[in-house]
């Protein structure tokens, strides 16, 4: 097999659920609109000095507990390094997060896939841009859903 | 088990000094330290041991107290072949670590310094005050001061460990008075004696807080709470100025070489 690991197909449909509760109802965390890199403003007042989260898209649908684990108190844009257009300005737009927005921390999260550490590479340059520094943060989640790890950047 | 865990480790360890040897075996240091308070808990919970290794820990201890009980022994044995990880440290814990590099520099010194001043007819006061600037203000009041002021308060400050780097950082303020004393005294013994101390107490106190301390305190802290310190030390590193950080490195830089020469003449 050969190819883009991040376009490959893989069938995972006969894994068995093995822990956690379908039980309960679990409400949303997020507390702003819009979400999407190019949709959302710098200036908005959901970004000023919060803890932002830049996830790629593929995460929110591969992890369990998204809200609970990474939207919950975090403001949040989301993009896909490897079909988005304009990268650049995603660039400026995290180096305006943290200079003018003073955001307190930044968490990249990012599918396992190599095309996925773009994003990584994205949220690199726009912190080397700006002139405040903050704790950058990445990542990585599996195919199947499960951290594979975590690091201060 | 759970009534010992609750008791202070130097007093277990008073009554059955065969845990101390257990402790030493997993790498926990507790029976050097001076204080001993902590309880036996705290102790297994601040060395974040593999699940593993904690259970044969916690056996063995158990065993030592009480050999007469039936105690079952944990399914998996201590691997022999388990490396020690890489600590990962958070940006602002990251910096104090960096930090500590500088002030390990000075202390390497110490010994040539000491030979120096004992066998030179009269004391270099201006070497000996110069070395005490840089620890009082570099190593006290640029690093230690963001540890007390800043990080520390981010942990339950009563836990014995945090009250034991109060107190080596007290203890360390101390010895340099003392240093201080002897220099203007002329009195070399004072300066020697004080010197070392420092340096043992210092070496001990870096090593306990880049493997023990801050790891224990980066595992508690939320994301939020890292942005929190990252801030706040920057803050205090920027009113103390950039020039302050490189002044002292061009100090340790200077020093290295003139007793490089020293030794090599
Ligand atoms: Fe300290
Ligand atoms: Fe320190």
């Amino acid at each position: 097999m050969s190819g883009c690991p991040g376009s490959k197909t893989i069938d995972f449909s006969e894994k068995t659920v093995q822990e956690g509760s379908e039980s309960g109802k679990r409400p949303s965390q997020l507390r702003q609109w819009p979400i999407q890199m190019h949709l959302v403003s710098p200036h908005a007042p959901y970004f000023q000095g919060k803890d932002v989260l830049l996830a790629a898209d593929c995460t929110a649908f591969a992890l369990g507990d998204f809200h609970k684990d990474y939207i919950k108190g975090k403001s949040i844009g989301i993009a896909c390094p490897k079909l988005d257009t304009d990268q650049e300005v995603y660039v400026e737009k995290i180096k305006a997060l943290i200079d003018e927005a003073k955001i307190n921390t930044l968490t990249v999260i990012i599918m396992q896939v190599p095309c996925c550490f773009g994003l990584v590479q994205i949220a690199k340059e726009g912190a080397e841009k700006a002139t405040r520094k903050i704790p950058v943060k990445q990542v990585v989640v599996g195919l199947e859903g499960n951290i594979l790890s975590e690091d201060w950047i | 088990m759970e009534n010992v865990l609750n008791k202070e480790i130097k007093k277990i360890i008073d009554t059955c000094p065969e845990v101390g040897k257990i402790l030493e075996e997993f790498g926990i240091g507790c029976v050097p330290c001076s204080i001993g308070s902590c309880l036996l808990r705290d102790v297994v919970g601040i060395h974040n041991l593999n699940p593993q290794k904690e259970s044969t820990l916690m056996y063995r201890i158990e065993k030592a107290i009480y050999p007469d009980r039936r105690i079952s022994e944990p399914k998996v044995g201590l691997s022999k072949k388990s490396t020690p990880k890489k600590i990962s440290y958070s940006p602002p814990v990251k910096k104090l670590v960096d930090e500590h590099v500088l002030i390990k520099r000075l202390l390497a010194m110490i010994p040539t310094i000491v030979d120096y001043v004992m066998t030179s007819i009269k004391v270099d006061k201006d070497l000996i005050l110069r070395c005490v600037d840089f620890i009082r203000t570099y190593a006290d009041k640029y690093h230690h001061m963001k540890e007390e002021d800043i990080l520390f308060k981010y942990v339950d400050n009563n836990a014995e460990i945090i009250q034991v780097m109060y107190k080596d950082h007290d203890t360390g303020r101390g010895y340099v008075r003392q240093v201080v004393e002897g220099a203007e005294r002329g009195n070399k013994n004072q300066i020697k004696e004080n010197f070392l101390a420092y340096r043992e107490l210092l070496t001990q106190h870096i090593k306990k807080e880049d493997e023990i301390l801050y790891p224990w305190i980066d595992r508690q802290l939320t994301t939020t709470q890292v942005g929190e310190i990252f801030r706040k030390c920057n803050e205090s590193d920027a009113s103390a100025g950039n020039a302050l950080p490189r002044k002292y490195e061009k100090f340790i830089v200077e020093i290295e070489e003139l007793f490089l020469q020293e030794v090599t003449k």
